[in-house]
């Protein structure tokens, strides 16, 4: 049977269902509003399915714990939001470093430190980036329903998998927490992706060999092949090095990896932007209050449309410059002091950009951002 | 270019503890039988225990359409709280459905007003704590949302089997609750 089946989903169960049906078989995590749900729904499905969960005392062993397993094989998760995704980013950096596959939810809440654990926010969207220390590459995916939590949860163990990197699946406590009809595929026809395991001469084997889309083969443990798993910069071979252009071409191929793959990578979803004269750029719940704002601004005769990055970082330049190529103006409307605009800025130039933000704990509703483009329209 | 979506916005407002959320998860059950699709949500506070507390049901056929409330239109009240915090987003002429003991004070016009005793009947028929599944029969036959019997059919697979036959007996007091109707 490949028919697929209509259910209603809450978010957070769609990300544990995503997780175990893209073949996630471990989770260590601390649970954490409003991220809750995943741990709890994951200590359920995982002895089902063969799987391990652990409850750590903390999110830097959680993470710590999830490369391991990873590290040894397995698919595998953790699951947080602000506070405990501040802690996770030393873990992150080594993650990256050491090239291992494991996804990392982080369902945002308002910040800074415990700020406002039930209320929702988008404040994070700077730090999935730049959060760990040094020049590192990484994935993350901002779904914006409950449907692409289940889906894009999917793509992110496929993403880490293919690319040996964290991907961060970065999501708000609304969708978190909403139930909504969704379509799941029966479980059998999941794409899944699993990483390239090394294979053939034991003795030559170099566990980060540069290769042709810049994805070393890993040595999968008791196979015979060499594992050498260091977060110091390290050569081809494993070993630390600090010869400058050896340690050069480390740093870059880590970085290439992704920049050399973006269009695997990158994923954007537009509405109504053909003769757009005002172009929203949203993600998450406010994508969601935007699509209602262009068909309210459109039905008044405004010409508005959408521009939604599904994939956040590395950020769908290339898209987003074709998006807003004819537009007289951007409005990046965000649950922070402006964070996601300055991304927009970057790409388009500041002279167009105009932001809408809100820093109170309450999602940005269509009527915001139908009253901010009557006042920039104006 | 862009069709405006049919699109419907219902509460159940009241206090932490009146089984507002599951209520509506039955409602979304049993429009999800009809076919539609639908996004619920609700207060995310520690009010299980009492204070303002909502569950909201936006039913659309875009899927991806906002799934929050901007203007409800149809709204069943258990607690003057639920009901004075509500207020704000309700739509002019909504249909509005109040318990009459424990809303005493409701808006003397402006809305579709329908005063019923629903906490009341609720005790008759069995228990205090089925008053949410009176208010849902209600709402589901005022608001003509679904027929009845795709409501009990959802009420026997959202509730535990063991309490299937009250909240059955629920369903039919508050469908067959036909109260005062006073304002407008």
């Amino acid at each position: 049977m490949t028919t697929p089946s209509l259910a209603s989903l809450h978010g957070n169960r769609a990300c544990a269902a995503g997780a175990i049906a893209a073949g996630c078989r471990f989770f260590a995590g601390y649970p954490i509003t409003p991220s809750s749900e995943i741990a709890e729904q994951m200590s359920r499905e995982l002895p089902r399915a063969e799987g391990v969960f652990i409850q750590m005392e903390d999110e830097i062993s959680s993470l710590a714990a999830v490369i391991g397993a990873s590290l040894g094989g397995v698919k595998a998760m953790t699951a947080t939001s602000g506070p405990g995704f501040s802690l996770m980013q030393e873990n992150l950096g080594y993650a990256a470093m050491t090239e291992v596959p494991c996804v990392i939810i982080n369902v945002m809440r308002g910040g800074p430190s415990t700020g406002m654990p039930t209320r929702p926010s988008q404040s994070d969207i700077m730090q999935t980036r730049w959060g760990t220390h040094g020049d590192h590459p990484v994935i993350v995916v901002a779904p914006a329903s409950v449907q692409e939590i289940y889906d894009e949860t999917i793509r992110a163990f496929n993403l880490a998998e293919e690319f040996r990197t964290p991907v961060i699946v970065l999501y708000d406590e609304v969708i978190a927490h909403l139930l909504e009809s969704v379509v799941l595929p029966q479980r059998d026809t999941v794409p899944t992706l699993t990483r390239k395991w090394a294979s053939g001469e034991e003795t030559t084997f170099l566990p980060y060999a540069v290769t042709e889309d810049g994805v070393p083969v890993m040595a999968r443990p008791g196979d015979g092949h060499r594992v050498h798993v260091t977060g110091l910069t390290h050569t081809p071979d494993g070993f630390p090095t600090q010869r400058p252009d050896l340690a050069a071409k480390a740093t870059q191929r880590l970085l290439d990896k992704i920049e050399f793959n973006r269009d695997r990578i990158e994923r954007n979803e537009t509405f109504d932007l053909e003769d757009a004269d005002v172009v929203i750029v949203a993600i998450g719940i406010v994508a969601r209050a935007a699509r209602r704002a262009v068909q309210e601004l459109r039905s008044a005769g405004l010409r508005v449309g959408l521009f939604r990055p599904v994939t956040l970082w590395p950020f769908p330049e290339e898209a987003l410059r074709e998006a807003a190529a004819r537009a007289k103006c951007l409005l990046v409307p965000e649950m922070n002091a402006g964070q996601l605009a300055l991304e927009v800025e970057r790409i388009v130039g500041p002279d167009r950009v105009a932001r809408l933000n809100r820093i109170d704990g309450e999602p940005i509703a269509p009527g915001d951002i139908v009253r901010r483009i009557r006042e920039i329209a104006a | 270019m862009t069709v405006h979506a049919h699109r419907a916005e219902i509460r159940l407002a009241g206090s932490g503890g009146q089984g507002l959320i599951t209520g509506m998860h039955i409602l979304f059950r049993a429009l999800a039988i009809e076919g539609k699709r639908a996004a619920q949500s609700q207060s995310y506070e520690p009010t299980s225990r009492g204070g303002f507390c909502y569950s909201d049901l936006i039913v659309s056929d875009d899927s991806g359409d906002y799934p929050l409330a901007t203007g409800l239109g149809m709204v069943a009240a258990l607690s003057q709280i639920g009901l004075d915090r509500s207020l704000a987003l309700i739509k002019p002429g909504a249909l509005l459905i109040v318990d009459e003991r424990l809303v005493p004070e409701p808006p003397r016009s402006g809305f579709d007003l329908h005063v019923l005793p629903m906490a009341a009947r609720a005790v008759e028929v069995g228990s205090p704590r089925i008053a949410n599944v009176v208010a849902l029969g209600a709402l589901a036959h005022l608001g003509r949302l679904v027929p009845r019997e795709v409501l009990e059919q959802a009420v026997r697979l959202e509730t535990p089997p063991k309490f299937a036959d009250l909240n059955l007996a629920a369903v039919r007091e508050g469908w067959g609750l036909v109260g005062a109707r006073v304002g407008v």
